[in-house]
């Protein structure tokens, strides 16, 4: 495969997006095999709380006696799923609103990007707020839709801009004579060519969602249920983390986490906006 | 001008309209519709008649329960546009106007001062980024904005209370100024306020200032490629000239836009940052409206940030074609539809804010 290989390529001289690379790769393999290797119980267990770092425990424990290192590992699975779940519909909406906006045109173009246009106006992290405060759901696939409910406005706006240019190219012209239907025209004549785009806002869609979701986590505004980062570090405040240096590694430990992922998959998507943006390669 | 004028009003109403009846509808269709709830917490309270209970249901939500839907709605709608947003729950007979209007100065002293220094610093790095693409600084300065626009704003409000704070005790973490100064246009006070913002303007702007690094270095990228800075240095014109009339004023053009767009979006208040600073502003309000369940005046803020928004965006329209006359010009249309509006040119416009 010539693609994979000018990726190769690309990845290798470009040694942070090879790192940030690694550590989704990492990310993900925790996200589904963690479960073997790590539990966590709801229930304290006498004498444990707030141990320091040691081989047993390399995190310490929490205020329930709790491996913080299994926490983080259990941890991983919802925040990943919300994240990529959440990601997935922006694409999806998205791509399908901007192409077949762009592609249609006229009245109903017009009609679909005011509509759009509310969405991007209307302030995201407070909707996102106000409406988990009134579903308050602990479905996660609930979860992401409520974190997509604006973020797909942008997408649909820039893929649109970019069906318009390409609704007069040859290729689609071609296509139309040959009768081929209209969905034809928008998933195998348009979608190839947005492809680039749409996989690098993939990932910052992710960031974005994990961000988000961890926000409303961390403010109480979800359900505090289960154990991933955002909980543990609003359960970390609440049990006063800020004022005694013990629970420190409760604290930073998640914060950590959460940083290096959204590092990781900000600078592996440079690498394919360089992989996709010839001029990018140049300058 | 006039018509392009009236799309942007239409638009804008519209867009308002719409969020009004969001959160109508959310607050009155949702599973556990608190103004039920509300009902039947009065009535477990007892000591009440049922007359009573729907006087305080009305006067919290000012709307009739009991009446149809359709009623309710064009009530509420009513009202909103009269600027009763109801009273708040929370405190009894408070209008949530008034909470409001009492929050809404914190969030524009904090946010403004904050947007202003993040974007003049911005600035700076941005033109440096792309001028010297080379240097160490640059190289240096790519790394740390780049990490630093991943990093979620409220874990570095966590990281600065716990070491200034908490740790070292320099700076108070709640409140916006000290209880033992006199609220007015004096010395101590203003000091104070200073003192008290001073954390969370901190957070904001190691949050935003890589964001508007990035996108200023990308203006400035592409206007130093465009074929009349080439031509202005053809024509021998001096350094100075060419950097300031001809690179300066067009790299500035997608910045100031996105400074005006930002400006809406800061009455949303930095909701995280606000909050862990117990910071009175608007996004305090919001979280702690959330938390304890006071839907009139959680609405109330909601509304009120978006129509700050809109009512920005509208600012926008309105001096951009005065900044950028081709807008307006019909020839123009298609560079305008090839070319991603200026609201979309950063993605990271809310992110900046948020």
């Amino acid at each position: 495969m010539e693609f994979l290989k000018d990726f190769w390529r690309i990845l290798r001289e470009d040694k942070p997006a090879l790192v940030g690379g690694v550590v989704i790769l990492v990310y993900v393999l925790v996200a589904i095999f963690g479960h073997f290797f790590a539990h966590v119980s709801d229930l304290p267990s006498g004498g444990q709380a707030y141990l320091g770092p040691s081989l047993d425990h390399p995190l310490g424990t929490d205020f329930l006696g709790n491996d913080t290192l299994s926490e983080i590992v259990i941890g991983t699975r919802p925040v990943m799923i919300v994240g990529v779940v959440s990601a997935v519909i922006v694409i999806f909406v998205g791509v399908v609103v901007g192409l077949f906006s762009g592609y249609v045109g006229g009245f109903l173009d017009g009609l679909i990007m005011r509509i759009t246009d509310i969405f991007l106006t209307i302030p995201g992290l407070p909707l996102i707020i106000v409406i988990a405060s009134i579903i308050h759901t602990t479905n996660p696939f609930v979860l992401a839709i409520i974190l997509s409910v604006t973020a797909w406005a942008g997408l649909a706006r820039a893929v649109r801009a970019q069906a318009l240019s390409l609704r007069t190219s040859d290729f689609i012209d071609a296509a139309k004579v040959q009768n081929l239907p209209l969905t034809n025209l928008i998933g195998r004549q348009l979608l190839p060519n947005v492809g680039p785009y749409v996989a690098i806002s993939f990932l910052l869609a992710v960031t974005g969602a994990i961000y988000a979701q961890v926000g409303l986590f961390v403010l109480g505004v979800a359900p505090v249920s289960g154990t991933n980062w955002g909980i543990m570090i609003n359960l970390a405040m609440n049990q006063g983390a800020l004022y005694t240096s013990r629970s420190m590694l409760y604290l930073f430990a998640p914060m950590a986490a959460i940083v290096l992922l959204q590092v990781a998959l900000v600078y592996f998507s440079r690498a394919l906006d360089k992989l996709f943006n010839p001029r990018l390669r140049v300058q | 001008m006039l018509g392009y004028l009236a799309r942007r009003v239409l638009m804008a109403l519209v867009t308002i309209y719409v969020v009004v009846t969001i959160s109508f509808y959310m607050v009155r269709l949702m599973p556990g519709n608190p103004m039920q709830y509300l009902e039947a917490q009065l009535q477990q309270q007892g000591g009440v008649s049922p007359d009573q209970i729907r006087q305080q249901v009305e006067a919290i939500y000012g709307v009739m329960p009991s009446g149809p839907l359709w009623k309710q709605y064009l009530t509420y709608v009513g009202n909103v546009f009269r600027g009763d947003f109801g009273d708040s729950m929370l405190n009894p007979g408070q209008g949530v106007l008034s909470i409001i209007a009492s929050a809404l100065p914190w969030t524009v002293i904090l946010v403004g001062i904050s947007l202003i220094i993040s974007f003049v610093i911005g600035l700076v790095i941005g033109t440096i980024l792309a001028a010297y693409p080379d240097s160490t600084f640059s190289k240096v300065m790519t790394g740390v904005v780049s990490f630093l626009s991943a990093v979620p704003n409220y874990l570095i409000a966590i990281v600065l209370i716990y070491l200034l704070a908490d740790l070292n005790h320099l700076f108070p973490i709640t409140g916006a100024y000290s209880n033992n100064t006199e609220p007015g246009f004096n010395l101590p006070f203003i000091g104070s306020v200073l003192y008290h913002a001073a954390l969370p303007m901190a957070a904001y702007v190691i949050v935003s200032f890589g964001a508007w690094s990035l996108a200023m270095k990308g203006s400035v990228t592409t206007v130093l490629g465009a074929d009349y800075v080439r031509a202005a240095e053809a024509r021998g014109l001096g350094g100075r000239r060419v950097t300031q009339t001809y690179i300066g004023r067009n790299a500035m053009l997608p910045m100031i836009t996105n400074l005006a767009v930002s400006v809406g979006y800061m009455f949303g208040g930095s909701v995280f940052i606000e909050t862990y600073f117990s910071y009175p502003g608007l996004g305090f309000r919001l979280i702690s409206a959330v938390n304890s369940r006071d839907y009139s005046l959680m609405m109330g803020c909601f509304i009120l940030i978006t129509i700050a928004v809109v009512v920005s965006n509208f600012v926008v329209d309105l001096i951009y074609p005065v900044v950028d006359p081709r807008i307006l010009k019909p020839a123009s249309r298609k560079s305008r539809l090839t070319a991603p509006p200026p609201q979309a040119e950063l993605p990271g416009a809310e992110a900046m804010n948020a």
